[in-house]
């Protein structure tokens, strides 16, 4: 029988380890069974039909299994767990019609947008005014450049250093060989901050051609979802630093 | 109404006719109604509506008090039969006895009338101190056994109704003794057991009062309602948390033998409440787990679970199994030796638990497994080969949550070696490549997409294991095809920081920039 010996030890993932585990008698795991054994007896004295009882018993499930959605700022309650599949499809998962990037609130694909895709965006960055908004909410500062706001988030909001807001998304096979062909030639590290797709086709046109824009609001509507704001949203580190070429 | 002698309360003849619109509005009642009734359903008091001779109001002829217009009656009428009480119990001349004992079967028959007895209108009355008169040395047996009755019935409501018997509990203790008639020391042992499962603080008051051997001692018998009370009142006397009560009866002279014969022979209701007695004492005593483990128990409870039907005793059952695998690595190692009969037993009664239609037996036979999985390799080789894997993988991707959870800890168990003392557990590749060819993989997805922190924890650290021992590095194409990436990348916005990180962790080690190109 084989078996996959030592590999490299990566002490930060807590690996899947087979113990034994033990409940106190008045461990939730299981009070569904007292529960049983209570109601079992004062079904005869009752007399339920077998769709009270089930009736009943999703009563005191649903009190028992409710839970807070675990997306940042969100803090919906779900009645059942089951509840959360729908419940993230319907409210988390507000995708971008240009490039298909997904986010978890309506404000983050906003600012995506405007970020990644509004040459008037750009247009504006290019004239020096402060575009770039903070992630978090409520923090409402604003900085010129993509850096500065990366900045911003690791030193005041504890925001991993290898966090990108604007990350890569999982390319294609065929652009996966496209890219490594490219990398091959250009022979250079690609910067951690990944270039913004919009900013080499937009920039060279739109600067010359924009002259004056008018200071009118650009920025997305804030949908604010849930009552954790107050929080420090800690965002994640989905580092996509290219490891080195191995050859 | 305060003069009309306690026999004539007899119930409006109208009323009665309708005797089926009746008994639905009570069922209605008893589903549709507020969370305190709710509540009061799956309390672990029982009501005493039947005597010990059969006498007493049948349920399901009566109508529940439902209106509260027919609640205001009984509480007059309580009121009323509680000052009859009074009187009579002052009364010195001629049939005073009779007079008692009248006076106290009518109030213990509204007591007894519907699910929700007058209580407080007792309470209010003053009927305690009456009942507590009651029950002095040398009564006769029949006031006895009422007074005890109507003391059940108030123990057996809210909190603040069962305290109220507090005044009550030396005597009910002292007529458990062996010199009492049966049916009033299982009276006696009934109300007991009503305040034990009232809480912690009354149950210790009742430990230091002494309730706990004279109520092991009505174990003993071979049968009879007595025995079948008193195991019932003991489960909700050592059910803690403190484990001191547990350990102190599995000392008790005759009792382990008492228990071993009554799972083996007694009929199912009896051996049901004796189930309950060895779920707690082996959920909280190590001492008397060890104890129950040396003994026959094991084989007894197998036994059991091959041939009941009947959920009320499987449950008791398969989780006293559960929790003496659980709480004593001895089970695993010196009795369920794989290869051996009682293991293949076992191995067995826990197939036909995953088989049936029970939820809770899924789920708790599913935990069984998880803990014999965590045991030697052998023990992963014994459940792998066995009928269960097929019935396990199908509960994965079928069944409701929690089931699919311990699923999740039986699969994973199977596929790592047994944890060393430095914690680097290594894979058993055939177990895992296996259940992954048999679709398993989906499941544990399901899980990373789960809330529940400690479902998508087994998911991600399942995922790991995939990604990292499936033979021709297969792992994150597998991941890929079923959605495990997307899944995985929620967690970028997550609450948890363990979870994101794992989460994180595994992306940028299998799904970084040079995923998917060639080598």
């Amino acid at each position: 029988m084989a078996m996959v010996v030592d590999y490299k030890h990566d002490s930060s993932f807590p690996y899947w380890t087979s113990i034994r585990r033990r409940f106190a008698p008045d461990s939730p795991f299981f009070s569904s069974g007292n529960i049983e054994r209570e109601l079992l007896a004062k079904q005869v004295a009752l007399d339920f039909t077998e769709d009270e009882r089930n009736q009943l018993e999703k009563m005191i499930d649903t009190d028992a299994r409710g839970v807070f959605c675990p997306i940042v700022g969100c803090g919906a309650r779900l009645t059942l767990l089951e509840d959360f599949e729908d419940h993230y499809n319907t409210r988390h998962t507000a995708s971008c019609s240009v490039c298909s990037r997904v986010y978890p609130t309506s404000r983050l694909l906003s600012i995506h947008v405007s970020e990644a895709h509004d040459s008037f965006f750009q247009a504006k960055v290019a004239h020096g005014y402060a575009m770039y908004e903070c992630l978090v909410e409520g923090c409402d500062l604003k900085f010129k450049n993509y850096k500065g706001r990366q900045q911003h988030l690791v030193d005041k909001h504890k925001f991993p250093t290898s966090f990108e807001f604007f990350k890569k998304a999982h390319p294609s096979k065929k652009q996966r060989l496209k890219n490594q062909r490219k990398r091959a030639v250009n022979k250079k590290d690609e910067e951690v901050s990944s270039k913004m797709e919009v900013e080499n086709e937009m920039m060279e046109g739109l600067v010359s051609a924009v002259s004056k824009l008018s200071t009118s609001d650009s920025s997305p509507s804030t949908v604010s979802f849930g009552r954790r704001n107050a929080r420090g949203l800690t965002f994640v580190p989905r580092s996509v630093q290219p490891p080195l070429q191995k050859k | 109404m305060a003069d009309d002698s306690p026999a004539s309360h007899r119930r409006d003849p109208i009323k009665s006719s309708v005797g089926n619109v009746a008994a639905q509005r009570r069922r209605q009642n008893a589903v549709t109604v507020g969370k305190e009734r709710r509540e009061s359903l799956v309390r672990a008091k029982r009501l005493c509506r039947v005597g010990p001779s059969g006498d007493g109001d049948v349920p399901g002829e009566e109508n529940d008090m439902v209106t509260d217009e027919e609640g205001f009656l009984l509480d007059a009428q309580t009121s009323s039969a509680v000052e009859d009480l009074k009187s009579a119990i002052a009364y010195q001349g001629k049939g005073a006895m009779q007079k008692r004992v009248n006076a106290l079967r009518e109030l213990r028959r509204l007591l007894s009338k519907s699910e929700f007895p007058p209580v407080e209108a007792a309470l209010k009355a003053g009927a305690i101190p009456l009942l507590v008169q009651c029950l002095s040395f040398g009564s006769p047996d029949e006031q006895l056994l009422e007074a005890a009755w109507c003391l059940t019935n108030i123990a057996a409501g809210k909190p603040e109704e069962t305290k109220a018997l507090l005044p009550a509990l030396p005597l009910l203790i002292a007529h458990l003794g062996e010199k009492s008639s049966l049916p009033v020391a299982e009276q006696c042992a009934w109300a007991l057991g009503n305040v034990a499962g009232e809480g912690e603080e009354l149950r210790n008051v009742l430990l230091s009062q002494g309730a706990l051997p004279p109520l092991a001692r009505m174990m003993l018998p071979n049968k009879g309602s007595t025995v079948r009370t008193a195991a019932w009142a003991l489960s909700n006397l050592i059910k803690g948390p403190d484990p001191k009560a547990a350990t102190e009866l599995i000392k008790v002279d005759g009792l382990l033998d008492a228990i071993l014969r009554h799972l083996r022979k007694s009929d199912e209701e009896l051996a049901t409440e004796v189930a309950w007695v060895v779920v707690y004492l082996s959920a909280l005593s190590n001492f008397a787990t060890g104890v129950l483990v040396k003994s026959d128990a094991i084989l007894l409870l197998v036994e059991r679970l091959a041939t009941s039907n009947s959920l009320q005793l499987l449950i008791p059952v398969l989780r006293s199994l559960g929790n003496l695998v659980a709480g004593d690595s001895h089970t695993t190692s010196t009795v369920l030796i794989p290869g051996h009969e009682i293991t293949d037993g076992v191995i067995k009664v826990l197939v036909k638990c995953l088989k049936s239609d029970h939820r809770i037996l899924k789920k708790e036979a599913s935990w069984v497994l998880s803990n014999i999985a965590a045991g030697s390799i052998e023990h992963k080789q014994l459940i792998y080969s066995s009928e269960a894997v097929p019935l396990l993988l199908r509960l994965l991707s079928t069944a409701p949550f929690d089931i699919r959870k311990e699923v999740a800890y039986v699969l994973g168990n199977l596929c790592v070696t047994p944890s060393g003392g430095d914690g680097k557990p290594n894979l058993i590749e055939e177990h895992l490549v296996s259940l992954v060819q048999r679709g398993c993989l989906s499941g544990f997805i399901d899980l990373v997409r789960s809330a529940d922190i400690e479902a998508a924890r087994l998911g991600l650290q399942f995922m790991e294991l995939v990604l990292r021992g499936m033979p021709n590095g297969d792992g994150p194409k597998l991941v890929e095809q079923e959605d495990g990436i997307d899944a995985v990348e929620r967690y970028q916005f997550h609450e948890n920081e363990d979870l994101r990180n794992m989460a994180n962790g595994l992306v940028d080690k299998y799904f970084g920039e040079n995923y998917g190109i060639d080598e």
